[in-house]
């Protein structure tokens, strides 16, 4: 090209008459027109599930016979960096945990927390998971500071859901404010 | 002194020290598990291995003495892991649940293990298990055997020190497991002090079970409030709660020990019966008001009386810190002009001055290790096991490693008496004379030394027959008593506060104190007393007779008894009562009550509204003692701090506020603003306590000092013989009647704590066991206790080794009022003692 700069170019006078790298731009515009839509209709229609090694609200589990697992050793407490839970354990012989130990209140400041992970690696009976979900905007101070029952209830997203997905979602609204719906039955890649 | 090398540094120590020892003062580290520097040696877990140069075998370091010379490696490999090996046989059969045990934390295993153990154990086998459930051992104490380790520290602690040898060993080697002998509820001392030397969760607290990591939790190192031992003991609270009290091993005369009331009698902190508003009665009732309403009617009431010439007077309990109890004199003396200021209500105002000239109190404080560094221990005047648990504990400590010949004089058997070389049980009442007895045996066996003995000519006039007749001892027991001293180098005499009673023929003592230095003897004194600031209130001068630092007074004041009296004849017109309830405490309750209704403006400042609040016309609310600053003399003489830990409950304020704001009331310029400012001036009025500095005391005090000292007190000494007559038995009320403190309660504190109240909560009366079996009942029987003018239904505990025709009842309780028995000016109340086999319980008057 250096070589013939100062020459007459036919070739590109002949692709400025005939717009020719216009379509070929608008060829790819059109291509994406007709081809699979890649673009997440988030969140009226789809959401998406991050991978299980994903560090979201934590979650509060129970074992198979639907024991909890917490037995109030207060060492997710421990080792938080940011002192964002409080373990009060109790004594408790009605068999509602794997132990006769089990947590009074265990609650976490949302606000201070930084997602770290610490406390899921500290706690000893599996019992505290970091989950999948990370809508976590809301309206009042108070909505960010969850207790032990608030994080006992299952969440959204199962935890043996492998996730990296799409899956279909629906916008609900209800008092506690909006609130996306996955519907994990349908589902999609987006690559 | 011995010079050894450890890890290449070489060491000078005294001949026989333990390895153990001399390795940590040269800085290194080296983990144990079943030795504990206060218990006999056992040797039995063997983490404390070390290497010994030229020796094959590696030595325990914990039961192994330095020898001149010798070459010690505490890091070696073979040392290294050896002890490896060691702590994972320890955890071969631990359950390892460090989540759900209380221990966790805090736990001597996981700590050596994290340090010196294994990261890996080849043990696959399946761990012993006793039980599956944690089960309830006692009312303070629930176990899991699984996770004993083996030390034995909880059978040594209860054998050795608390004497009450209820722990011991099920089975041997793996498959030990420390509970008690049968599994089954234990009936001991209750003191915890098993849970607090258990390195691991096998013993643990019920109280505070589950309740918190120990990281959470925030504390206070200060000291009980129950009884003169003084021991030191830490508050720990989460969130404002306070969850546990703990004794650490380098903290105060205790160490590691405290008794039931120390561990666990704090829970009326946060009682919710807690006065947490002043009230002024209004219309016959008391109704709630604000500070300003009750001091304005306190300024009326304390004015008008002034204006009037009308008498003022005040008692203080002695429970309340040296600050309170000298702001108090100084208001009650400076302010208000009265002489009539007296620290509790329960003893005889005369016997308190003799009692503190006698014993020497002015001349400052006698540690208790020095006191019991003696050949000759008389204790007289305590029930010391049941009193003082704490001093019972070291006594017992102490004479296990040293031959010490202890006596015991004491109408009631106890605990301590199995450590004793020497009982007398003697009728109540009758220490002046046993001291009498001892000192004429002393007297006629070296009468050419003693002439010069004071208070001889007394000592002459008492016969044999009149000492045996009067305190109901053997004359043989009084001479071994005698014979004991003469054949020691020193004595130490422990007087209780029972001496206090009523009048005492205590002058004695100084006659026996006197034939004893001029017989060579060195002698100490040690009083006992059953409240936490006894000591304290005499030396800040709450006594009608007595100034801060025991100097005399001018005036003539009167004391409880006086002040009850006058007012009975209407004479009293202000009577200001802190932390006393002398309506339950004073020995006759009824008299108590009808002359404190006849006080025209009766001040009652408390915690609680007790007995004698109920009758006030104004009710301030105290503090707890974590509540508010200040200083605490014990029974030693020893200075320690009481710290504010916890804001007051409610509108309750630091007595010492209290005590400022009535004063200023009353006069603007009595201006104190802080509790380290009020110490400032006691050291000004009581110049024992000039070296004493407020801030920086801690762990174990500071023992007062005499200051100035001009020549020899002048001390009281006998002017006749005891002459009370020999009680004649009454057919119809053959039992004396005795009171003191229960082992688990004191005053009336005790009894608004939940877990003391668990332990005990109902009134007891106790008989010795010749008397049980006359009457045909056992342990938990109820009886009747029938005086002239009360009677109550009670339950019987049996004690093995007390006098015949002596009856028991604790002060302690609500569901009894043992003061109703006394009748004032008559002594101790004779009464009858009927069984009963109904279940009716509870006091009545006849
Ligand atoms: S994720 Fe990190 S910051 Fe958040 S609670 Fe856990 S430890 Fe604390
Ligand atoms: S969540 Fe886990 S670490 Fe936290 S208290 Fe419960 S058991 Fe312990
Ligand atoms: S509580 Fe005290 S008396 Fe009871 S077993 Fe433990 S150490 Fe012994
Ligand atoms: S119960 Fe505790 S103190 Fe007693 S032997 Fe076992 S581990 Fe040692
Ligand atoms: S009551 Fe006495 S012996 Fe018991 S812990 Fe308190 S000071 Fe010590
Ligand atoms: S500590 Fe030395 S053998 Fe146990």
């Amino acid at each position: 090209m250096n070589r013939n700069h100062y020459n007459f170019d036919l070739n590109g006078l002949l692709k400025k008459v005939f717009f020719v790298d216009l379509i070929q731009g608008l060829f790819i515009t059109f291509h994406y027109t007709f081809s699979k839509t890649i673009t997440m209709k988030y969140p009226d229609e789809e959401t998406w599930i991050p991978y299980k090694r994903f560090r979201g609200l934590h979650t509060l589990n129970k074992n198979k016979e639907g024991k909890e697992l917490c037995v109030g050793c207060e060492l997710c407490q421990k080792s938080c960096p940011t002192q964002c839970i409080t373990v009060v354990p109790m004594q408790d012989t009605t068999g509602k945990g794997i132990a006769d130990r089990v947590a009074y209140r265990w609650e976490i400041n949302l606000l201070r927390c930084m997602f770290c992970g610490l406390c899921e690696d500290a706690c000893p009976t599996e019992a505290l998971k970091l989950g999948r979900e990370y809508e976590l905007a809301g309206t009042s101070m108070q909505r960010h500071l969850l207790t032990k029952e608030e994080l006992l209830a299952p969440q959204a997203v199962p935890a043996e859901f492998e996730g990296g997905v799409i899956v279909k979602a629906r916008l609900g609204t209800d008092e506690t404010g909006i609130k996306v719906v996955p519907d994990m039955s349908v589902q999609k890649r987006w690559w | 002194m011995a010079t050894v090398k450890i890890n290449g540094k070489e060491i000078t120590v005294e001949d026989g020290t333990l390895i153990l020892d001399a390795a940590t003062s040269a800085g290194f580290e080296i983990p144990t598990m079943c030795f504990h520097a206060r218990l006999s040696k056992l040797a039995s877990c063997r983490v404390c291995l070390v290497e010994i140069v030229g020796q094959k075998k590696l030595q325990p370091s914990c039961v192994t003495p330095v020898m001149h010379g010798m070459e010690v490696l505490t890091e070696s490999p073979v040392v290294k892991s050896a002890r490896s090996a060691m702590i994972d046989l320890l955890l071969a059969n631990h359950p390892l649940d460090c989540p759900v045990c209380d221990k966790g934390g805090e736990c001597e295993l996981q700590d050596i293990t994290f340090k010196f153990g294994p990261r890996k154990s080849p043990f696959g086998e399946e761990k012993r298990r006793f039980h599956e459930e944690d089960y309830i051992l006692s009312p303070v104490i629930i176990q899991n055997a699984n996770r004993c380790i083996q030390c034995k520290r909880c059978v040594r602690i209860c054998a050795e020190t608390v004497g009450a040898e209820v722990l011991g060993s099920i089975d041997r080697g793996a498959g030990t497991g420390e509970t008690s002998f049968v599994k089954e509820y234990l009936d001991c001392d209750h003191c915890g002090n098993c849970i607090e030397v258990c390195p691991v969760g096998s013993l643990m607290s019920r109280s505070f079970r589950y309740k918190s990591r120990p990281w959470d939790l925030k504390g206070v190192d200060t000291v009980c409030t129950y009884c003169g031992t003084g021991c030191q003991l830490t508050v720990q609270a989460r969130n404002g709660e306070v969850l546990r009290v703990i004794s650490k091993p380098d903290k105060g005369i205790n160490h590691e020990t405290l008794c039931a009331r120390g561990r666990y009698g704090y829970s009326f902190i946060n009682s919710h019966e807690r006065l947490v508003t002043p009230m002024i009665r209004k219309g016959g009732t008391l109704e709630p008001a604000t500070w300003d309403e009750a001091l304005k009617a306190i300024k009326e009431g304390i004015t008008g009386a002034i204006r009037n010439g009308g008498k003022i007077g005040g008692i203080a309990s002695s429970r309340l810190s040296n600050e309170e109890l000298y702001l108090f004199q100084r208001l009650m003396r400076v302010v208000l002009k009265t002489n009539h200021i007296d620290s509790g209500s329960r003893w005889n105002t005369g016997a308190v001055k003799t009692f503190t000239e006698v014993m020497e109190l002015s001349r400052g404080g006698v540690s208790i290790y020095d006191a019991l560094n003696t050949d000759t221990l008389l204790v007289i005047g305590s029930s010391i096991s049941d009193e003082n648990p704490v001093t019972d504990y070291m006594i017992r400590r102490l004479s296990q490693n040293k031959k010490m010949n202890i006596i015991i004089a004491s109408p009631r058997g106890m605990k301590l008496d199995s450590s004793a070389a020497l009982t007398l049980r003697h009728r109540p009442a009758a220490e002046g004379e046993i001291i009498s007895g001892i000192s004429r045996v002393l007297y006629d066996k070296n009468a050419d030394k003693l002439n010069d003995l004071s208070g001889k000519e007394p000592l002459k006039s008492i016969s044999k027959e009149n000492i045996s007749s009067l305190t109901g001892t053997d004359w043989g027991r009084i001479e071994s008593a005698a014979n004991f001293m003469s054949s020691s180098n020193s004595v130490t005499i422990a007087v209780g506060n029972d001496v206090l009673r009523g009048p005492s023929r205590l002058e004695f003592l100084n006659v026996l104190v006197g034939a004893l230095r001029l017989l060579g003897k060195e002698v100490k004194l040690f009083p006992v007393f059953d409240r936490a600031n006894q000591r304290g209130a005499w030396e800040m001068g709450v006594h009608p007779a007595m100034m801060p630092g025991y100097s005399a007074t001018a005036g003539n004041g009167l004391g409880c008894e006086g002040i009850l009296e006058a007012s009975s004849r209407g004479e009293m017109d202000v009577l200001y009562v802190i932390g006393e309830d002398i309506v339950s405490d004073f020995p006759d309750g009824r008299f108590a009550e009808e002359a404190l209704h006849r006080v025209k403006f009766l001040i009652v400042q408390d915690m609680f509204l007790t007995e004698t609040a109920k009758m006030a016309g104004v009710v301030l609310p105290g503090a707890s003692f974590v509540e508010k600053d200040g200083t605490f003399t014990n029974q030693e003489g020893r200075v320690q701090r009481l710290r504010r830990f916890l804001p007051p409950q409610g509108d309750a304020k630091a007595d010492w506020e209290i005590i400022a704001a009535v004063g200023a009331a009353v006069d603007p310029s009595f201006n104190y603003g802080s509790a380290a400012g009020i110490f400032g001036e006691i050291k000004e009025a009581a110049p024992m306590y000039r070296e004493i500095a407020f801030e920086s005391l801690d762990g174990s005090g500071a023992l007062i000092k005499e200051t100035n000292r001009k020549g020899t007190d002048l001390k009281s000494v006998p002017s006749v013989a005891s002459q009370m007559p020999a009680a004649s038995p009454d057919p119809d009320y053959p039992f004396v009647l005795i009171t003191g403190n229960h082992l688990y309660h004191s005053g009336r504190l005790s009894l608004r704590t939940d877990i003391l109240r668990d332990i005990l909560s109902e009134a007891i009366v106790e008989i010795s066991e010749e008397d049980a079996k006359d009457l045909k009942v056992g342990k938990g029987d109820k009886v009747v206790v029938k005086g002239e003018r009360y009677e109550a239904t009670l339950t019987v505990h049996v004690n093995k080794r007390s006098a015949k025709g002596v009856v028991f009842i604790p002060e302690n309780f609500t569901d009894v009022r043992v003061n109703m028995f006394f009748t004032k000016g008559e002594g101790l109340p004779r009464v009858r003692v009927l069984p009963l086999t109904g279940k009716s319980h509870g006091g009545g008057i006849k």
